[in-house]
C-alpha cells in the first residue's frame, strides 16, 4: 500500500467506519507514521462535532438526579482523599506523574519494538505457511538428489499448481567466496535455471523459490556457479536428481 | 422528524452558578478528579441535552438515552483523573463516550438505529434536517448554539449521498461495507463519499476545530 492509499483511511478510521481487520492493519501503520496519526486526530474532531447534528431533545428532568446518585456511589479513580496534607498530595502527584511519564514513553517505546517484531514474525510465518504449501500440495513432485562425488544431499519438491520448489540440502558446506550455488531443472536435456542457493555453516538449507509455469523437467542437478550464477551451467553437477513424479 | 426538531421545547438551563460562572469545562473535571460531585452537576448541566439528544438519535427509546447518559457521565465521572485535554475537548471526550455506548446497547440489543432506519426508507428529505436558527432557542449557551448552527448548516451543505453515508457511519455505527451493503452501492463509490464529505466538513467546521489545520 502506498503512503497516499493509507491517507485515505484515516477518514473511516476517525468515524468509525472501519472493518476489524482494516482496522488493525491500519492501526499497526499508524505506529509509524507521524502523517496518518495527524490526519487521524484532525478528522476526529471533526467526527466528535457531528454529535451536534443530532436532532435536539429535551432529556427529563429526573435524569439530572440520577446521574448524580450514580456518580456518588463511586470516587473517581485515583481521586485524592480530602484531608491530607496538600504539599504531600502535591509531591505524590509529581512522583506518579513522573513515574506514569516514565511507564508510558516505556510502554510506547515497547508497544513500537512489539508492532515490529510482530510484523518480521508475520512475513516468516508466511513464508514458512508458502513453504509447507508446496510440500503439501497434491501435485507434489519430489526428487532426490545423491551426491556424484561424496558426503551432500538434496531433496527437491515442487508444486506445478503453485509454481514453487522447495529445496532441502544437507552436509553441503557454504560456497566460498564469490561463488553461489545455483539449482537447474533439466528439460529434455536442456538445463533451465530454478535459483540460486547458499547454505548455512552447517551445510543446511531449506528454501523456496519460484519454477517457471508449466516447466516439464526430467532431471534436477546443482552446480557451484560465480556469485549472482550463471545462465548455463559452468561446471559438471555435483548434485543430480532424477524426477519422480506425483501421481 | 422534523416535527420533533422545530416543535422541541427547550428548557431554560438549570440556573446552576457553575454554568453562569464561565469555569472552563476543563476545571470542571478537574474538580471532579479531586470528587466534587457538584463539579459532575455542572457538566451535566452544560452537556447533558447535547449527550442525550446523541444518545436518541441512536438509541431511540427514551429509556435507552437515559440510561446511555447516565452510564456515559458515570463513565466521565470515574475517569475524570485520567481526561487528557492534548486529546480533544470534554465536550467530545463526552460525547465519544455516550455515542460509544450508544452504539454498544444497539448492538446488544440486536437493533437498527435511527439513522439506518432512516436510509432504508430512504428519505428524499435527506437524513439531517436543519435543527433551526438560534434564535429558536431560549437557552443561554450561545457559543454551543453556533457550533450546533454551523455543524449543522455544514451538514446540510454536503450532497444528499455524502451526508447519508456520514450519517450511517456517526449515528447508525455502521462499516464501510455495511453501508454499502445498506444502500446497495458499490464500496468503492461509499469510500469515496465518505472520505470528500469528512473533507468538506473539516473545512465548513475550521472555526470549530483547534488543532487540526493541515
Amino acid at each position: 500500500m502506498t503512503d497516499h492509499q493509507w491517507t485515505e483511511l484515516a477518514a473511516p478510521y476517525a468515524l468509525g467506519a472501519l472493518d476489524r481487520e482494516e482496522r488493525a492493519r491500519f492501526e499497526t501503520h499508524l505506529a509509524d507514521c507521524a502523517v496518518c496519526r495527524a490526519e487521524v486526530r484532525s478528522l476526529r474532531e471533526v467526527a466528535v462535532l457531528l454529535a451536534e447534528s443530532a436532532p435536539a431533545a429535551t432529556p427529563p428532568a429526573a435524569l439530572r438526579e440520577r446521574v448524580l446518585r450514580e456518580a456518588s456511589r463511586v470516587r473517581p479513580i485515583g481521586a485524592r482523599r480530602p484531608g491530607r496534607a496538600p504539599w504531600l498530595a502535591a509531591a505524590a502527584c509529581l512522583l506518579l506523574a513522573l513515574g506514569l511519564g516514565y511507564a508510558y514513553l516505556r510502554e510506547r517505546a515497547e508497544q513500537e519494538r512489539t508492532v515490529r517484531s510482530l510484523a518480521a514474525s508475520r512475513d516468516t510465518i508466511a513464508a514458512r505457511d508458502s513453504l509447507v504449501a508446496t510440500l503439501l500440495s497434491p501435485d507434489a513432485g519430489t526428487a532426490a538428489l545423491a551426491a556424484t562425488g561424496q558426503a551432500p544431499s538434496a531433496r527437491v519438491t515442487w508444486s506445478p499448481s503453485r509454481h514453487r520448489v522447495v529445496m532441502a540440502v544437507f552436509r553441503l558446506p557454504p560456497a566460498p567466496v564469490g561463488r553461489t550455488y545455483q539449482l537447474w531443472a533439466i528439460a529434455k536435456g536442456k538445463p533451465v535455471s530454478i535459483g540460486i542457493f547458499n547454505t548455512s555453516p552447517d551445510g543446511r538449507l531449506v528454501a523456496e523459490m519460484p519454477l517457471p509455469v508449466d516447466l516439464k523437467f526430467e532431471l534436477t542437478a546443482v552446480t557451484e556457479e560465480p556469485a549472482g550464477g550463471s545462465p548455463q551451467p559452468t561446471m559438471q553437477p555435483f548434485l543430480v536428481g532424477k524426477v519422480s513424479p506425483a501421481d | 422528524m422534523r416535527k420533533n426538531r422545530t416543535d422541541a421545547n427547550f428548557e431554560a438551563v438549570p440556573d446552576d452558578q457553575q454554568v453562569k460562572a464561565g469555569v472552563p469545562d476543563r476545571a470542571l473535571v478537574e474538580r471532579m478528579a479531586a470528587g466534587e460531585e457538584r463539579a459532575l452537576g455542572a457538566l451535566y448541566d452544560r452537556h447533558g441535552r447535547m449527550a442525550y439528544a446523541l444518545a436518541l438519535a441512536i438509541v431511540r427509546e427514551g429509556a435507552d438515552a437515559e440510561e446511555v447518559v447516565a452510564d456515559a457521565f458515570g463513565q466521565v465521572w470515574r475517569s475524570a483523573t485520567q481526561y487528557d485535554a492534548g486529546r480533544g475537548s470534554v465536550a467530545g471526550w463526552l460525547a465519544t463516550i455516550t455515542r460509544t455506548r450508544a452504539l454498544d446497547l444497539v448492538r446488544a440489543r440486536g437493533r437498527r438505529t435511527r439513522a439506518v432506519e432512516r436510509a432504508a426508507q430512504a428519505d428524499p428529505d435527506g437524513l439531517a434536517t436543519p435543527l433551526g436558527t438560534p434564535a429558536d432557542r431560549a437557552d443561554r449557551q450561545i457559543e454551543r448554539h453556533e457550533a450546533q448552527h454551523l455543524v449543522t448548516r455544514s451538514l446540510a451543505e454536503l450532497t444528499e449521498p455524502q451526508r447519508r453515508v456520514i450519517e450511517l457511519a456517526y449515528f447508525g455505527g455502521l462499516s464501510q461495507s455495511e453501508i454499502a451493503a445498506e444502500l446497495q452501492e458499490p464500496l468503492g463509490t461509499v469510500k469515496t463519499r465518505m472520505r470528500a464529505a469528512m473533507e468538506k466538513l473539516r473545512g465548513s467546521l475550521a472555526p470549530l476545530l483547534v488543532g487540526g489545520s493541515s
